[in-house]
């Protein structure tokens, strides 16, 4: 199928410009010239060798806080400093990590984002995919607007190849990234989340890898969107048509890609094959090839290859299986048995399987992309990680805008309240919780609670906030807001070390709910969340809700395709 | 008989073409008409005995398909049929509809575009002509999954519901190992295409050249006429043939037993027709009337032969409505029986195509109901703290 690129950011940037290279390496010609990199700082176009300068945009030079520094560039890895604010940090240029910043840098820039969208012809695409380091602040800044725009003006699916930061990378990389993915989701019609943290090899600093990384994204990548474009005459068995591609996203949510090759000793197969082709043996010979077992294995290795976004293949919603191979290869046994493999592993019906004719490879390649992946382990302990951060940054960082600053504060109380209205079961659950030093040793742990917590806190949460948000405020959230204050309440003191766990510290949580005692907020603490949007955080609460709709839009679609 | 043709969708066009490949390859002249009708633009390509006026590209316009096909989705695919059903209608206009008997639409049951703009061509077709519509369908394998086999049980309703006859293909009866992709669905077509073209051909040979006892095309009509579900059964034997020179002397012991074509002879023709791999498997003694078409030199057809091999297919079949007739064909080098069993009831894989389709349904209306709420709880931490960047 045909795509339109879009790559935003530095890291956008680099993998857009690997995309470039590997349609040229490859022959599936999927772009037809219809790419565009944005950023704000020039820094990283200097590397992109494949982007055309025009095609080039750089946005927000003009915003008087978009920082002109000229800091040599730094591929935005290697923020292994916990400190967000040094100004090594990976976007320091730019809008220095910033995802507001660039956000705002990128609504204001608008009339040029649209100038520059008019070199691509959305009719001549199937689809148009923005990719972006979703860490970085002009990658989830700039790349939400960017969809927000897209998504009024085309009519083409668009998806997001998302890389999330690893481990390693800072905090506040790891809270972008989670809003990132809050933001980008509802707004895109599927999001490939590429895991950094999966795909380094080894300790080195992530910046050296980059390049293979980018590769390895690259070849899956270009084997989902670009089957049959090396040559769009062939004549596939079972084509994989554009629409499946799409129906497959149609469900939307994230979407993750497994792959795999097997060699074809092609001189042996070519001997082989000719003798039992005249002793009329092809039928009866289940060994070569050819043989079915060894198209299935391809298809069970590439289902439990390393995915681009690690998650349990149980959870997805929708797959889609390639095939690509020599069609003299590829036994048709093996296609129907390796797509049965995949229904009866992930436990969906909605399997779309098709062929790439590649008669002069040597090489079979099943390609197999997973969509709506709901078991992302890796996304609740970046969500975990970002909602630690959130304390820490909402007093330090003079990025943040100061309407997030005070969301952030209410939300995290309303935290805090709803596991002491949950005070029971975060007891019961967390054993090992209840002296405040343990906390920093649950570095691991907070997944498993916040799963388990999340079960209760789920029901808990809307129905505080929805019906007995009053009745809970005069009794457990009193107490709540004050033992969090004084740090003297065990239970109180349990859940904001688990929230703080990885930097944060005893008094930085303390100093948010005193933060939010400052704010006159203590007296309704449960009732935040019905509050918050109404009074102090219009903006975000209009988003919110806008991005709900657009969810629940998106899900009534998915419904029509099905009935 | 003399039919207009119409294959739907990737499967229905590939039989289509490999029927017109048939009969051009055996003297025979049935398809009067070729239509191929799809979604997929590149799948168009694909047919070589189509002439390129008759492939008709639909759903270019609508949203979802834009000519890449419908994803598998039968919704999508009547949906696009219904809203070019004018262009569909516009290109049969050049159908002399007084010329042919019948009309038979063609489509794998498993795909989109097959198992949903079939029916809405058919029911056009329906209410444009008064001759009979049949059906040929291609049924899913196990393999093929849930979805393939939901879209081919709903479909399988609409067919049966619309057409004058249905006449199924089990893909799973017709697997075999060792297989590429390619060969695997080119010789299932080649198997169909000799079939059909061998039962639905008769008398449409040399017009001079009428048996004594021949097939007409009213004869397969009247046995179609009850509705429902069909089988074909085929086998064929060598027969020597006059001009037939070097390869059957090689073969000497063979060529004296084909020259006694007795009545044993074509008796057991027609019993390794029924017993062996029928389009769809089932049970014959269900089967509501039956016909047998020989299709061979004259000579070999011994009179005796077809009626004991009628005799015999009464009592197999249970019903007395069994037809017998030749299709004479005399520079044919095999004598071929193809045996029509209609409106059979008893078809296993119809039965586990719908359990299948049940459970898949199932599966699907769970993840329907979940998946907002899945999403919603994935994208958000616990607590909602993480609030959206714009």
């Amino acid at each position: 199928m045909k795509l339109a690129l879009f790559g935003v950011g530095n890291a956008g940037t680099r993998l857009l410009d690997q995309l470039i290279h590997a349609e040229d390496e490859t022959g599936r010609n999927f772009t037809d010239g219809h790419v565009l990199a944005f950023n704000t700082a020039p820094a990283a176009f200097e590397a992109a060798t494949a982007i055309p300068d025009d095609r080039q945009v750089l946005i927000g030079d003009t915003h008087p806080e978009v920082s002109h520094e000229l800091v040599s560039f730094d591929p935005d890895g290697d923020d292994t400093t916990v400190d967000p604010e040094t100004p090594t940090d990976a976007d320091s240029a730019g809008v220095d990590g910033d995802p507001n910043l660039g956000a705002t840098v990128a609504s204001d820039e608008l009339p040029e984002i649209r100038r520059s969208l008019d070199l691509v012809d959305d009719t001549e695409v199937d689809a148009a995919v923005v990719i972006a380091g979703l860490g970085g602040g002009t990658g989830a800044g700039v790349s939400s607007v960017l969809l927000e725009e897209l998504g009024s003006i085309y009519e083409i699916p668009i998806y997001v190849l998302g890389v999330l930061p690893a481990a390693s990378e800072s905090d506040r990389r790891a809270l972008t990234a989670a809003r990132a993915v809050r933001t980008l989701v509802p707004l895109a019609d599927a999001v490939l989340p590429v895991d950094n943290e999966a795909w380094r090899r080894n300790a080195d600093p992530l910046e050296e890898q980059y390049e293979t990384i980018n590769e390895t994204i690259a070849t899956r990548f270009v084997s989902l969107f670009a089957a049959g474009e090396a040559d769009p005459t062939s004549v596939s068995e079972m084509r994989i048509d554009p629409a499946d591609v799409r129906r497959t996203f149609g469900v939307g949510g994230l979407a993750s890609i497994g792959y795999a090759t097997v060699e074809l000793d092609t001189e042996d197969r070519g001997f082989l094959y000719r003798l039992k082709r005249l002793l009329g043996l092809v039928d009866e010979e289940p060994s070569g090839p050819t043989d079915a077992a060894t198209v299935k294995q391809l298809v069970g290795r590439a289902l439990g290859s390393k995915l681009t976004l690690p998650c349990a293949v149980t959870s997805a919603d929708r797959v889609l299986l390639i095939l690509s191979g020599p069609p003299s290869a590829i036994s048709r046994k093996g296609f129907e048995t390796g797509r049965y493999l995949l229904e009866d592993e992930t436990g969906t019906v909605e399997i779309l399987a098709g062929d790439e004719p590649l008669p002069r490879a040597d090489t079979i390649t099943a390609t197999v992309l997973l969509s709506n992946v709901t078991d992302v382990p890796r996304l609740s302990t970046i969500q975990e990680r970002a909602v630690d951060a959130l304390s820490t940054f909402d007093d330090e960082s003079p990025a943040t805008g100061s309407t997030d600053k005070t969301g952030f504060e209410f939300r995290t109380d309303s935290d805090d309240s709803t596991d002491t209205a949950d005070s029971n079961a975060a007891v019961d659950d967390d054993t090992t919780g209840d002296n405040p030093s343990d906390g920093e040793t649950m570095s691991t742990d907070p997944t498993a609670t916040e799963t388990r917590e999340s079960e209760t806190t789920e029901t808990t949460t809307s129905e505080t906030t929805e019906t007995t948000a009053n009745e809970t405020t005069e009794t457990t959230g009193a107490v709540d807001v004050y033992g969090a204050a004084t740090g003297d309440t065990g239970t109180n003191e349990d859940s904001t070390d688990a929230a703080t766990d990885e930097d944060g510290t005893d008094t930085a949580a303390n100093e948010d709910s005193t933060n939010a005692a400052a704010n006159g907020e203590t007296d309704v603490d449960d009732a935040t969340d019905t509050d918050e949007p109404a009074t102090t955080e219009p903006e975000t609460a209009d988003t919110g809700d806008a991005a709900d709709a657009d969810d629940e839009q998106l899900i009534p679609d998915a419904e029509t395709t099905d009935s | 008989m003399k039919l207009a043709t119409i294959g739907v969708g990737n499967a229905g066009s590939k039989i289509i073409d490999r029927m017109i490949e048939f009969e051009q390859s055996t003297g025979r002249d049935l398809c009067r008409h070729a239509l191929v009708i799809n979604t997929a633009r590149t799948d168009l390509a694909k047919p070589q005995h189509v002439p390129e006026n008759r492939r008709v590209l639909i759903g270019e316009t609508h949203k979802k398909a834009k000519g890449h096909g419908v994803g598998g989705d039968a919704a999508v695919g009547a949906e696009v049929a219904k809203t070019d059903i004018d262009e569909i209608r516009r290109i049969f206009d050049d159908v002399e509809i007084h010329e042919v008997d019948a009309i038979l639409v063609a489509a794998g049951l498993g795909g989109g575009t097959g198992s949903g703009a079939a029916p809405v061509v058919i029911e056009e077709l329906q209410k444009m002509y008064d001759e009979p519509v049949y059906g040929l369908g291609m049924l899913p394998g196990k393999y093929e999954g849930g979805r393939p086999a939901l879209n081919a049980a709903r479909s399988l309703q609409s067919f049966v519901n619309k057409v004058d006859n249905f006449i199924a293909f089990d893909n799973d009866a017709w697997r075999s190992r060792g297989q590429t992709i390619e060969e695997g669905y080119d010789e299932m077509n080649k198997e169909l295409a000799t079939r059909i073209v061998t039962l639905l051909a008769a008398g449409e040979v040399d017009e001079s050249e009428v048996g004594e006892n021949a097939m007409d095309s009213s004869d397969i009509m009247r046995t179609l006429d009850v509705g429902g579900v069909s089988s074909i059964g085929y086998a064929s034997t060598g027969v020597d043939t006059p001009d037939d020179g070097l390869l059957s002397r090689l073969n000497d012991s063979e060529q004296a037993e084909l020259e006694s074509a007795d009545a044993a002879k074509i008796k057991g023709l027609v019993r390794r027709a029924v017993n062996s791999r029928l389009t769809i498997p089932c049970d014959v003694s269900s089967a509501d009337r039956a016909l047998i078409v020989f299709a061979g030199p004259p000579s070999s057809i011994s009179r005796k032969g077809v009626e004991s091999a009628r005799e015999w297919l009464e009592s197999e079949a249970d019903t007395v409505d069994v037809l017998a007739g030749d299709d004479p064909r005399s520079n044919s080098e095999t004598l071929a029986a193809a045996v029509l069993l209609t409106n059979v009831t008893e078809t296993p894989r119809i039965d586990e195509i719908q359990d299948q389709a049940v459970d898949a349904q199932d599966t699907i209306q769970q993840q329907d109901a979940v998946r907002e709420e899945e999403i919603e709880s994935l994208i958000t931490d616990d607590n909602n703290d993480l609030d959206p960047i714009v």
